[in-house]
């Protein structure tokens, strides 16, 4: 990976620009208030008496916070990723280097998320600081960071299929926000609603067994579980991994097609190719 | 080193490429020519693995295009008509990175770089973004691009599309000299003057289809049997007309400022009998030249004016 040529060009242009010292040092400066607001409000102006609880729910909040700030974020770097080459005329040169569609795929991925997994290293001694008063083992911290960074990654991985499967960065934009509110809203909403509905009918196990699905494939629900702020089915970042990785299998493998159409050459029917898909 | 059989390319119900048979030799500039919409961008596609071909093969350095994209494209260096540069990337870095691409040697490529972004006139602009260079700078770059993994088969797609005259001109002398490096070349252009500078074999495609292939060396041998000369002199149109009329290799004769201008079927030491002709008939001659021949004109000639869209031409 590191040898890929299309990560390493990527790294260098994203990061010799000033926009990427602005954004860390802006997103910090923003956690860090927030977090000093909590830590406030938390001990209301006196040293006396800290509760743990309290500390425990700052630690959350900051958690969801921070996972729902990056998961919005990540799009915005990933989903012009390929569609931006061709809007760039650019991607018509790079199809015809012996790049594999999954070196130029994997280095975009990487390439999109680098700036948001600093975002989220840099907030690490903010958390720090929550060890100050109790209330947050470093197990959960540790969970939670690979969570964080598991979800930039996947995020970035179905933005950058999207970017594509359609090649426009406009769409590629909904599509991936789309999927982004998918995760974080429809699940959390159908998923309450189906537990609503179950606790009104206690013997029916089905309709728990689908809140606990919904609830185990929202990122912020499986942050919270991580730091036992909720209860569920065992292991949700498991179904988590599972559902998402297999989406991310079929878009990728789609998005693979969409590179080398080639690897369809002996199909009797194949879809055709055309150059200004991508120019 | 390039060879088309019955190549074909559909979109829907339009044909943009039908049963199209090329052969180029190794170390041969081919120039494919035609109006807009001929389908000269898609053949090229084909030709560098972008297009998958509807019907037919095509072969680049033995490479099946559809069978091994990938022999293909570590043979060629594809320059598309229409392309873009990397933001806030060096020359030498835009080189580089094209280079690692093809898994060039370190210490090789940044030799190759710097040879080439010299070759091309960029050397002093080896530090300057990409994107702060001129459009004519950039094609030069991309002919660079094209060069650094060294590969037998070129393929330019209106590599002086776009241009003012003086980048144009630059960007020819480049294809020139290319020529002294031995690749085999395909090269699109809508102007068929300017792909005969560079040029071993010209192309002309209409609708899709191949409908003319000539050598330029036997444009160049039809242009010396027809050549237009000018003759100056004072003396009024039925004096020169007179002059003239008697010689039987005199085509066509047409009037320009201060004397004639004749399309001569004949041979230089012939050119000598006709000045001496009009001198004998009392022309006072000031000037006798031979006029360039307008290669256009005469591939009109020799395809009956069917093969060439004058209107696309200009």
């Amino acid at each position: 990976m590191i040898h890929n040529p299309l990560l390493l060009k990527e790294f260098r242009q994203r990061m010799r620009t000033v926009r990427a010292p602005v954004v860390v040092f802006g997103y910090l400066a923003a956690m860090a208030l927030f977090t000093f607001f909590l830590l406030y409000e938390n001990v209301q102006g006196q040293l006396t008496l800290l509760l743990p609880q309290r500390s425990e729910q700052v630690f959350l909040t900051l958690s969801l916070v921070q996972m729902t700030v990056s998961v919005f974020l990540t799009p915005a770097y990933a989903a012009g990723s390929i569609s931006g080459e061709r809007e760039r005329r650019t991607l018509a040169v790079l199809l015809t280097t012996p790049l594999s569609p999954l070196g130029i795929l994997a280095g975009k991925i990487v390439s999109s998320t680098a700036l948001l997994v600093l975002l989220v290293v840099v907030t690490l001694p903010l958390y720090s600081l929550v060890f100050l008063f109790g209330g947050a083992v470093p197990a959960e911290v540790v969970e939670v960071f690979v969570f964080q960074i598991f979800t930039i990654l996947l995020v970035a991985a179905l933005s950058v299929g999207w970017s594509t499967l359609v090649l426009r960065s406009g769409w590629s934009t909904v599509l991936s926000y789309a999927t982004v509110a998918g995760m974080l809203v429809f699940t959390g909403v159908a998923g309450y609603g189906l537990q609503l509905v179950a606790q009104r009918y206690p013997l029916d196990q089905f309709l728990a067994g689908w809140s606990g699905i919904l609830f185990s494939l929202n990122p912020l629900w499986v942050v919270a579980w991580l730091e036992g702020a909720v209860t569920g089915p065992p292991h949700p970042w498991a179904w988590f991994c599972a559902v998402y990785g297999a989406v991310c299998l079929l878009l990728m493998t789609a998005s693979v097609w969409r590179l080398r159409p080639q690897i369809l050459r002996f199909l009797p029917r194949r879809p055709e190719a055309d150059e200004r898909d991508y120019q | 080193m390039i060879q088309t059989q019955h190549l074909c390319k559909r979109y829907g119900s339009h044909q943009a490429v039908r049963d199209l048979n090329l052969f180029i030799r190794r170390g041969t500039v081919f120039g494919l020519v035609g109006e807009n919409g001929a389908g000269k961008t898609t053949t090229l596609s084909m030709l560098a693995t972008l297009t998958t071909p509807s019907a037919g093969r095509a072969y680049v350095n033995g490479f099946e295009v559809m069978q091994d994209p990938a022999g293909v494209r570590h043979s060629i260096g594809y320059m598309p008509d229409s392309f873009g540069v990397y933001d806030d990337i060096s020359c030498t870095e835009y080189l580089l990175f094209y280079a690692e691409c093809y898994r060039v040697p370190r210490t090789v490529a940044e030799a190759r770089a710097d040879a080439y972004l010299e070759w091309v006139g960029l050397a002093d602009r080896r530090n300057t973004y990409v994107n702060h260079l001129s459009r004519g700078m950039q094609q030069r770059l991309e002919i660079a691009r094209c060069l650094m993994h060294d590969p037998p088969v070129l393929i330019l797609d209106e590599p002086t599309s776009g241009l003012d005259p003086r980048s144009r001109l630059e960007v020819r002398q480049v294809l020139r000299r290319l020529r002294e490096l031995g690749k085999t070349m395909i090269v699109s252009s809508h102007i068929l003057q300017e792909l005969s500078e560079v040029a071993d074999e010209i192309g002309v495609m209409r609708r899709g289809e191949l409908v003319a292939v000539a050598s330029v060396d036997v444009l160049r041998h039809h242009s010396s049997a027809h050549r237009w000369l000018r003759l100056c002199g004072e003396a009024d149109d039925e004096a020169w007309r007179g002059a003239l009329k008697g010689d039987p290799r005199v085509v066509e004769v047409r009037p320009v400022d201060g004397g004639m201008e004749v399309l001569y079927a004949g041979t230089v030491a012939q050119q000598a009998e006709l000045l001496e002709r009009v001198i004998r008939a009392g022309i006072p001659v000031t000037q006798f030249v031979e006029q360039a021949t307008d290669i256009e004109e005469l591939f009109l000639r020799l395809t009956d004016g069917s093969a060439w869209d004058r209107e696309g031409a200009s």
